[in-house]
C-alpha cells in the first residue's frame, strides 16, 4: 500500500493563508485522535494562536466551510461517506489523515474479512437492511492525502509538529524505517528475545515504540514502513513457533488494508 | 605496571566515594535472563559474572537522541548545545572498552566531533575481564579480548572475594584510593590475574573466525561480487537493529524542530543506521544503496575493511550483539567471514 505522505508543492503551502483556517471533520472512527489533540492543553492554545479553528466539534460550537486546512479522522466505509471526503477534499487546499483508521483503514477493515451479512448482523442487528455499507477503506482509496498522521491513537506531540512544519512551508516528515529502531532507541529488550509476537518489525516508527516501552507488544497501528519485508517478517515469525492463524489475526488487526493482511 | 588488590568488603565504600563525584552505571540482572547497564545506587547487586550487556555502551557518549543546537527565529540566532555528565562506568568487557577507543579514533578524525568528546571526555571507565561469554560473541578471535588502553582501571576477579586492579591512568587511581589505602598487587595476584585472564580468552574463543583476522580486510575485498549478500539480504527486514545495538556504529541523522510558538526550535541527531533505506537517500529522492544486498554488503564492508582501512583495526569487535537483536537471523559476522573467507581462500 502507497501509504508515503504526497510531497506539497510549493504552489500548495503558498495557498495559505498568514492565519489558516483548519477544520476537523470525522468518518468510521472512535474520535479518539481529536481527544488526543484536545489533550495537548497548553501547546494546543500556543499552536491556536496561528491557526483558526472554524470546524472541531470535540471543543467547539459551531461549523464553517471556509478551511485551509482539513484534518480528517476515520474510514471510509460507506458509499455516501465517498462523498462527503471528495467533497471536503475540494473545499481543502491540504487534506490530513489523522489516525489509523483514515491513514491505513486500521481496525475498521476487520471487517473486510467477514461476510457482509455476518457484520450487518452484529452492527445493525434487526435494522440491518436500513444501511449501505461495504468495504472499510482508507482516505486514500478516495481521494488525495496530502499528509498523515498515523497510530491508534496518534501521538499528539507528532501532530503538533506536523502541524508546526505545515505552518512553515515545510513537508510534514514521516519516520521510513520501523519501530525496531526507536525500541533500541529505548533500550528495551526484543519481544522475540522474550518469545513474544511483536509487529515492531514491520510498523513505521514515530510513537516512540510506545507499547514496548510499557511492557507490550506492537500492534501495527501505525502501518507498515515502505519498504517493509513482509516474506522475512513471516519467517520471522514462523521461527519463532508462532501458529500461523495467529499472526494473521495480529496482522489484520489493523493492517488490514494492506498486504501484510492477507 | 602499578595494581593494587581490593577485597569485595571494601567496595561498598568505593562505590559510595565515587557516586559522589559521578554517576556510577554497572552491569545488573535483567529479569528476563540478560543484563545491562544500570545505574548503581547502595544495595544494587553487581553482576560480575555477565555475560554481555544487552544495549551498547555507545549510549553514554552519543546518546539515542541529543540537541546539538538551540536557535532563535526571531533573533536569527544559534548557539551550540554540550552536554557532559561525570558518568563512571564499573565492569566494562574489554571488547567495549575496545569499541570506545574505537569510536574515540574515528569521532576524532576529520572535523573533531564535539559532543561526542563533551561526553566521552567525562566518562571515567573501569574494564573488567570476562567471567561468562554469550552465546553469539567471539570476541576473542578478533584480538578484543584484552585490551591495553581506553581504561582508567582494568579490574579482574582473582578469588571469591578479590580483584586485582591495574591503574590505566592517573584519574583512575585516584578514584581506587578515594576510599583509604590499598594493598599493593602481589606478584601472586599478578599471576592469578594472568590466568584469569587466559581463562576470558579461551572462553572467548568458543564461536571463532577460522582464520586469522587480520585477513579479514583481504577476504572482503575478494568478495564484492559474492552471492551471499542477495541471499542473506533477502531476508532482511531492514529494520536497522545490527546498527542500532552495534558498539561501533556511530551514524546519526539530523533534524530540527520548533516550539508551538514557533519562535525558538533546537536541532538533534538522532541513531541512524546504513541498513535502513532511507539512510542513502539524497536529494531529489535518489537513493545510492536502493537494493537492500547493497546496504547489507555495505555493512559488512565497513565491518571488515573500510574501518581497516582508516585506523587498522576491525570494526567488529565480535560482542555478538547483532547476532542476537537480528530477528531474521542474518546478522552473524562470524558466519559471514568465515563464509567469505572459506569461499574466497583459494583465489589469489
Amino acid at each position: 500500500m502507497e501509504t508515503e505522505p504526497v510531497t506539497l508543492t510549493s504552489n500548495e503551502t503558498c495557498l495559505l493563508s498568514a492565519k489558516p483556517r483548519i477544520a476537523f471533520f470525522d468518518f468510521a472512527g472512535c474520535e479518539g485522535d481529536q481527544l488526543q489533540i484536545a489533550n495537548l492543553e497548553e501547546k494546543l492554545l500556543d499552536i491556536l494562536a496561528h491557526v483558526e479553528v472554524v470546524s472541531f466539534r470535540e471543543i467547539k460550537t459551531g461549523h464553517g466551510d471556509d478551511y485551509d486546512i482539513a484534518f480528517v479522522e476515520g474510514s471510509i466505509t460507506r458509499p455516501e461517506d465517498e462523498e462527503r471526503i471528495k467533497e471536503i477534499r475540494s473545499k481543502a487546499k491540504v487534506l490530513v489523515a489523522l489516525g489509523a483508521c483514515a491513514a491505513i483503514g486500521g481496525i475498521n477493515c476487520l471487517k473486510n474479512f467477514m461476510g457482509e451479512g455476518f457484520y450487518r448482523d452484529v452492527v445493525y442487528g434487526p435494522q440491518a437492511g436500513w444501511y449501505r455499507t461495504y468495504a472499510a477503506r482508507p482516505l486514500s482509496a478516495v481521494v488525495t492525502v496530502d499528509a498523515e498522521i498515523p497510530g491508534c491513537p496518534i501521538d499528539r506531540l507528532e501532530f503538533a509538529r506536523v502541524v508546526k512544519e505545515l505552518l512553515l512551508g515545510r513537508t510534514p516528515w514521516l519516520p521510513d524505517y520501523p519501530v525496531c529502531v526507536e525500541c533500541k532507541m529505548a533500550g528495551n529488550v526484543c519481544r522475540f528475545d522474550m518469545g513474544k509476537m511483536c509487529l515492531g518489525i514491520i510498523t513505521r516508527a514515530g510513537c516512540g515504540a510506545c507499547c514496548v516501552t510499557e511492557g507490550a507488544h506492537c500492534w501495527g497501528c501505525r502501518g507498515l514502513f515502505p519498504t517493509a519485508n513482509l516474506d522475512a517478517a513471516r519467517q520471522v515469525m514462523d521461527r519463532a513457533g508462532f501458529d500461523r492463524r495467529q499472526v494473521q489475526d495480529l496482522m489484520r488487526f489493523f493492517l488490514g488494508d494492506t498486504r501484510a493482511g492477507l | 605496571m602499578t595494581a593494587y588488590t581490593v577485597q569485595m568488603e571494601q567496595l561498598p565504600g568505593l562505590l559510595a566515594a565515587w557516586s559522589t563525584q559521578c554517576q556510577v552505571h554497572v552491569p545488573v540482572s535483567l529479569d528476563n535472563g540478560f543484563y545491562d547497564f544500570g545505574p548503581w545506587r547502595p544495595g544494587t547487586e553487581i553482576a560480575f559474572e555477565y555475560d554481555v550487556a544487552y544495549n551498547p555502551l555507545k549510549r553514554f557518549f552519543m546518546p539515542p537522541r541529543e540537541d546539538m543546537v538551540v536557535f532563535d527565529l526571531e533573533t536569527y540566532s544559534a548557539k551550540p548545545v554540550f552536554a557532559a555528565p561525570n558518568i563512571l562506568l564499573f565492569g566494562v568487557h574489554p571488547y567495549d572498552v575496545k569499541a570506545v577507543t574505537q569510536l574515540d579514533q574515528l569521532m576524532e578524525s576529520g572535523s573533531v566531533d564535539q559532543n561526542y568528546f563533551s561526553r566521552r571526555d567525562a566518562t571515567v571507565i573501569f574494564a573488567l575481564t570476562p567471567m561468562a561469554v554469550s552465546e553469539t560473541a567471539f570476541w576473542a578471535s578478533v584480538g578484543a579480548d584484552k585490551v591495553d588502553q581506553g581504561y582508567d582501571l582494568y579490574w579482574t576477579k582473582i578469588g571469591p572475594g578479590t580483584f586485582h586492579v591495574e591503574i590505566g591512568s592517573g584519574k583512575g587511581e585516584e578514584l581506587l584510593l578515594a576510599a583509604g589505602p590499598l594493598s599493593p598487587a602481589t606478584a601472586g595476584s599478578r599471576e592469578a590475574a594472568r590466568k584469569a585472564q587466559v581463562r576470558a580468552r579461551n572462553l572467548g574463543l568458543r564461536r571463532k573466525l577460522n582464520y586469522d583476522w587480520h585477513e579479514t580486510p583481504h577476504v572482503m575485498g575478494r568478495s564484492w561480487n559474492a552471492s551471499l549478500w542477495h541471499r542473506k539480504a533477502e531476508k532482511c527486514l531492514g529494520c536497522g537493529s545490527c546498527n542500532t545495538v552495534c558498539p561501533t556504529c556511530y551514524c546519526f541523522d539530523i533534524r530540527e524542530e520548533v516550539d508551538e510558538k514557533l519562535k525558538t526550535g533546537h536541532r538533534f541527531r538522532e541513531w541512524d543506521g546504513c541498513m535502513l533505506n532511507g539512510f542513502a537517500l539524497v536529494a531529489g529522492n535518489h537513493n545510492f544503496r536502493p537494493q537492500a544486498s547493497e546496504r547489507y554488503r555495505h555493512r559488512y564492508m565497513r565491518k571488515g575493511k573500510y574501518i581497516f582501512d582508516k585506523i587498522g583495526e576491525l570494526g567488529c569487535v565480535g560482542c555478538g550483539r547483532c547476532v542476537r537483536a537480528c530477528t531474521s537471523k542474518i546478522a552473524d559476522p562470524c558466519e559471514i567471514f568465515n563464509t567469505l573467507w572459506e569461499e574466497s581462500r583459494h583465489e589469489i
